[in-house]
């Protein structure tokens, strides 16, 4: 990252050996051409180099015109150094190999080298590096340094003092990559500690990405502390359920049970990070209260019941309900259980009752794709690393898309991109940000609509001054951001902002050429939207012929007694808002059933309960915010009879005399023949860093329709 | 030789720090010259005066001057380096508050060579009464024209700051001055190759000069008289032209500071400082703490200049000249400067920031009486693990005096592990330690 890569190349030698590569590109990047490693402690190929452990000294010298090598004469630290023409490394020389060894000797002389009891243990750079490059015996026989062991910097991260070697990577990464400056070092020489400001805690909502570029055992997760070694653990390639990114996520476990979640790398989506939300939160694995079986009510009681009895009972209340019967899924579930859930509602119980949307949403014609042919998300989180500007409109990203949010901060950091933040509240994003537009409670599409006024540089009553008189956005600052956002780039927005201000945002976006993505909340949001667990929608996008509830209506249906059966599917009603309405809808179904994988609020009024297998315990596809499609497979075992809802959906399906479907492959298939979106991506990519639902190709807009909108503002 | 006085010659006149007595002893005559002609002829008399970068290592300096882009795209920067962090310098200090003009005089001169448009003076934290005397002579230069809008009349316009340190031997270190200056931790940054340089995209990334007060000092009286003029002074030596102070401590009889001509002797020197005292002369450290020890003998035929220097090798480095007499423990010496540097020490790099501690722990041991055979090839080694392997210079000054003093005076070291105590008995030795130390040692 030090100095820009070039597409000139340079000729350079290492370890005599020749070698052509990119001007400018850095020394232990341009060795491994040839299969050689420089060894590194400090330097990550993410952040800038610092050049501060010294590990990677290697001898440079420069071809002379008599076709010797002047050698430089001091060694150079190899992860620092930009090549340049001419140059020759030397990565293997005795020198070199002495200088290594008294490096290793420094920072083992007073490291504690507790490794039996370290979590790094078996993982740890400094262990390998000392085994390969290092000296066997020690010569330090003066006092060792004693520090705190396990010094709490948050509730999610530990410091070692002891066992710190002061790369700086951690302070590095937060202030380079988080943004949030919550590491710095204190006091110098020998005494310099990474540490929080003035004691106070690491709040970040990306903290578990040191524990994991620590190259030490000094950073370590307070959840996984001393709870295994990383030889006893097996890890799979998971995808994030928790947060709508797709992170690719390493999912560690022991003897069937969930340990740690690690960064995966997938450059598209999120290089190698995590957000906290997705590494600290995945206990719920191992809840106590797992649903294992289903469970039949008995009066006040819950009785153990079997599959059979729970799909017969189901089935009676439910089959060929019409309108008197209705179903609420949750957008985290896999594409293939909602799809086949949605299936279900719609063939089996004949019923367009069904919703994902935890509250209300746009009818069909309202939505963008529908009502103006665009692209909800005509972008991916990649595209915005290079987009020369970017608005961030409505949306707090790194709560509500925190892979999103780094790729919007690296754009601004590595690539210089403009920023402007316009939203109700502070955020994030913020402290980046060329201009902040700060609006008042409401008057988003109003700050929306004078956006696009001077963006697309049209006519209208949304001038500056009428934007600040209804939004407090001050009219020279909303000129300045239009003047920052320049004549491309980006917009991001989530799901989040009400509905006259994205679709005004996204006929600007089009109008002046620029990426649009509107984002929605969950895992799958997107997969569910598409595969028709909606309402007024098909898989595919297809428009319903007669629009059946949707979550809303669901509930006011329920509660007014009009519905005889609702089935919650991974979805607490009591997290959808209005508890007086919920408990109302709850106590006025005849039949409630809720499927869940731990007892939620809900299950207390329901008639069964029964168990669901969590997504690391089936194998499925999910589609992330950004629309790409990806895959993971069962790496755990879901407790007792646990089942995954697709399989729920089909044996139901099955016993009402529809084909059985017996495995998640064909499930895809019957996909494939109704959504040619999901029809066009090949399994192979989906499984390998996942592939990107085909873009609509954005159509003529509709100024007529905008027209309208604008008109009702 | 005698004392051969071109900065310090009115230095002893409190008028001089004034404008009014600047100016009636000659001053801003150079900055006038310069301001006459080309930009390019002052950095032509810089180099025709030989001068060499004052602050420790002697680099050229014109060759910097000459390296800011003559095509002018942003801000270009000037510094002065008034961190004089070395142990036993103390030469910035009396030039700002006895003779700040020529300092803001040759700032001037430089930032007109340069185009340069702003000059930040970082000054040692503890130098309270040099920032004052500074930042009177700065407002008068401001108010008489002299420093910023249109200066003279030339069109020219150059702010200067004042910005102290917080007390950081390592912001001295130009880089790391830097750092500093933009507000981030007191640590260095990459250098040349691995960056440009500074005057490309130095402070801010903006083409930077820096230099130490004592060679900006220099440049009024090189444009005033010429180039040539100064380079005749030192004519006697290799490649040192002009004259040089000297910060004289230690066991002499009357420490300050000499302004020397190039080619003078250590010995002439000490003359100058009044001879030794309580003893005869034992060994001299004569650049600053970083420098290589050197002993009698060698002080009897060490020439005051850089390339001389080395031929015993030591370094003229910023001039910190302390001479030790017989009753000196070199032991105790040494363990008391590499206590500097393991404190100094910005803990960036690992070499540094765990080898001056695992020195210092070492020759505090022996210093308490418990040395151990072996302890002094431990010693050697880890000096050579320190030198040209850590980030910056602050890592070879640990190691260079380590080295020396094995090197110079073994048989002390030796003597101190075998026996737990000193060679030389005298209590002047103890006396040179601080009270806490003393407690220590005894
Ligand atoms: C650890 C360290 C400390 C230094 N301290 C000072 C200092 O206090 N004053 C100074 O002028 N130069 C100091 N230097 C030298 C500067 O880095 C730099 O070379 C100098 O300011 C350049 O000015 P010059 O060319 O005029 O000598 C130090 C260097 C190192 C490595
Ligand atoms: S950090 Fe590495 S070397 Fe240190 S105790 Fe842990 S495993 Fe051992
Ligand atoms: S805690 Fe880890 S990452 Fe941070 S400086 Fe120490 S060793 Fe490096
Ligand atoms: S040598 Fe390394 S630790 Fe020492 S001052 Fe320089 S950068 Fe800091
Ligand atoms: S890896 Fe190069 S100095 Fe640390």
């Amino acid at each position: 990252m030090a100095a820009a890569v070039s597409t000139e190349t340079v000729n350079i030698t290492v370890n005599d050996i020749e070698l052509v590569v990119p001007k400018g590109e850095l020394v232990v990047e341009a060795v491994k051409r040839l299969g050689l490693e420089i060894p590194i402690f400090c330097y990550h190929p993410r952040l800038k180099p610092v050049g501060m452990c010294r590990m990677c000294l290697v001898e440079v010298g420069f071809k002379q015109p008599d076709g010797t090598v002047r050698k430089m004469p001091k060694p150079q630290a190899g992860c620092t150094l930009p090549v340049s023409e001419g140059m020759a490394v030397y990565t293997d020389t005795d020198a070199v190999k002495r200088d290594r060894k008294g490096v290793l000797e420094f920072l083992l002389a007073n490291h504690p080298l507790d490794c039996p009891i370290c979590d790094r243990g078996g993982e740890c750079p400094l262990q390998n590096n000392t085994l390969a490059y290092g000296p066997s015996t020690s010569r330090f026989v003066e006092m060792k340094r004693h520090l705190p062991k396990a010094y709490p910097l948050s509730q999610y991260v530990t410091l070692d003092l002891e066992r710190c070697i002061q790369c700086g990577r951690c302070v590095r990464f937060t202030e380079e990559i988080s943004g949030d400056s919550q590491l710095a070092f204190r006091f110098r020489g020998a005494s310099m500690q990474p540490s929080t400001f003035q004691l106070t805690d690491f709040e970040s909502k990306f903290s578990g990405n040191v524990i994991e570029i620590c190259p030490v055992g000094a950073l370590t997760s307070a959840k996984y502390r001393f709870r295994a070694r990383p030889w006893d653990l097996q890890t799979s390639p998971g995808i994030c359920t928790v947060t709508p990114c797709g992170t690719n996520i390493w999912f560690d476990h022991r003897s069937g049970k969930f340990v740690r979640v690690n960064g995966r790398t997938n450059e598209g989506v999120n290089e190698e990070w995590t957000c906290d939300r997705t590494k600290f939160g995945h206990d719920f694995y191992n809840a106590a209260d797992r649903l294992a079986t289903p469970f039949r009510r008995d009066g006040e009681a819950f009785n153990a019941a079997s599959w059979s009895e729970a799909s017969q009972a189901v089935l009676a209340a439910f089959a060929d309900g019409g309108e008197g019967v209705a179903v609420l899924v949750s957008p985290t579930l896999s594409n293939e259980s909602l799809f086949m859930t949605q299936r279900l509602v719609r063939d089996t119980f004949k019923t367009n009752n069904i919703d994902f949307r935890p509250s209300g949403g746009l009818a069909w014609s309202e939505r963008l794709e529908n009502k103006y042919g665009l692209d909800p998300v005509g972008g991916t989180i990649a595209d915005l690393e290079h987009a020369g500007s970017i608005l961030v409109f409505g949306a707090s990203l790194a709560d509500e898309q925190p892979m999103t949010f780094l790729r919007v901060r690296k754009a601004w950091f590595s690539h210089g991109a403009r920023v402007v933040v316009a939203h109700e509240v502070a955020t994030e994003a913020d402290s980046f940000a060329d201009v902040v537009l700060r609006y008042n409670p409401g008057s988003a599409a109003v700050v929306a609509a004078g956006l696009r006024q001077l963006l697309a540089k049209v006519e209208g009553k949304f001038t500056p001054e009428h934007v600040e008189s209804v939004s407090g956005v001050p009219a020279d600052k909303l000129r300045a951001a239009a003047a920052s956002l320049g004549e491309n780039g980006a917009v991001v927005t989530t799901r989040r902002l009400a509905k006259p201000a994205a679709e005004i945002l996204a006929v600007a976006a089009h109008e002046t050429g620029r990426t649009f993505l509107h984002m929605g909340p969950h895992a799958n949001t997107e997969g569910a939207a598409a595969l028709g667990a909606l309402p007024d929608t098909l898989p595919g996008g297809v428009k319903a012929e007669t629009a059946g509830l949707d979550t809303k209506g669901i509930l006011d249906a329920a509660a007014a007694g009009k519905l005889k059966a609702l089935w919650l599917v991974g979805v607490d009603a009591f997290s959808l808002g209005d508890r007086d309405l919920v408990s109302r809808a709850l106590e006025n179904v005849e039949t409630l059933v809720v499927t869940d994988y731990r007892p939620t609020e809900s299950a207390e009024y329901a008639s069964w309960l029964l168990p669901l297998a969590l997504p690391a315990e089936q194998d499925g596809t999910y589609t992330s915010s950004e629309r790409r499609v990806q895959h993971m497979g069962a790496i755990l075992q879901a407790p007792g009879e646990a089942r995954a809802q697709w399989q729920v959906a089909q044996e139901l399906a099955a016993r009402s005399g529809a084909a059985p479907v017996f495995s998640t492959s064909e499930v895809r298939s019957l996909i494939d023949s109704v959504a040619p979106d999901y029809a066009s991506l090949t399994m192979a990519k989906v499984i390998d860093g996942g592939e990107l639902l085909p873009r609509r190709g954005q159509s003529p807009h509709d100024l007529e329709k905008l027209a309208q909108t604008l008109g009702g503002l | 030789m005698a004392e051969r006085k071109l900065l310090l010659e009115h230095a002893h006149d409190p008028a001089y720090a004034t404008l009014d007595g600047y100016l009636a002893k000659g001053g801003y005559a150079g900055l006038k010259k310069a301001l006459a002609g080309e930009r390019q002829a002052v950095i032509d008399e810089i180099k025709a005066s030989g001068l060499r970068g004052r602050g420790g290592a002697g680099f050229p300096t014109w060759i910097k001057w000459n390296g800011i882009t003559k095509d002018k795209k942003g801000p270009h920067y000037l510094i002065c380096n008034a961190d004089e962090g070395e142990p036993g310098t103390f030469k910035d200090k009396q030039l700002l508050e006895q003779t700040p003009f020529l300092l803001v005089e040759g700032m001037t001169i430089a930032a007109w060579a340069t185009q340069s448009d702003r000059g930040y003076v970082y000054i040692r934290g503890e130098f309270v009464d040099a920032a004052r005397a500074l930042r009177k002579a700065i407002d008068q230069a401001y108010a008489a024209g002299y420093l910023g809008k249109n200066i003279q009349g030339s069109g020219m316009d150059f702010d200067l700051y004042i910005h102290l340190g917080a007390g950081s031997y390592e912001c001295g270190e130009e880089s790391a001055l830097m750092s500093s200056l933009m507000g981030e931790r007191g640590m260095p940054r990459l250098k040349f190759p691995h960056v440009p340089l500074p005057t490309v995209a130095g402070l801010w990334e903006k083409p930077t000069i820096i230099n130490n007060v004592e060679t900006y000092s220099c440049a009024p009286f090189i444009l005033a008289n010429g180039g040539e003029e100064y380079a005749k002074l030192g004519a006697s030596t290799k490649n040192s032209r002009g004259t040089k102070l000297f910060s004289v401590s230690g066991h002499v009889n009357k420490p300050g500071n000499y302004e020397i001509e190039f080619g003078t002797t250590l010995m002439e020197l000490l003359d100058m400082a009044g001879g030794m005292k309580g003893g005869a002369l034992k060994a001299c450290v004569p650049g600053g703490s970083s420098v290589p020890i050197i002993n009698a003998e060698d002080c009897g035929r060490a020439v005051l200049a850089y390339e001389e220097m080395s031929e015993v090798k030591s370094m003229v480095g910023s001039g910190g000249c302390m001479f030790l007499n017989e009753h000196t423990c070199i032991v105790s010496f040494i363990w008391r400067t590499s206590l500097f540097y393991a404190n100094e020490s910005c803990g960036k790099c690992t070499p540094c920031r765990e080898g001056t501690k695992w020195m210092e722990q070492i020759l505090r041991r022996i210093v308490m009486g418990n040395g151990q055979p072996g302890d002094v090839e431990t010693l050697k080694e880890i000096c050579s693990q320190i030198d040209g392997r850590s980030f910056c210079g602050l890592g070879d000054a640990a190691a260079w005096p380590v080295a020396a003093a094995l090197r110079v005076f073994p048989e002390e070291f030796e003597f101190y592990i075998k026996h737990g105590r000193s060679m030389v008995t005298s209590g002047e030795s103890v006396a040179m330690a601080p009270a806490w130390q003393q407690a220590v040692l005894a």
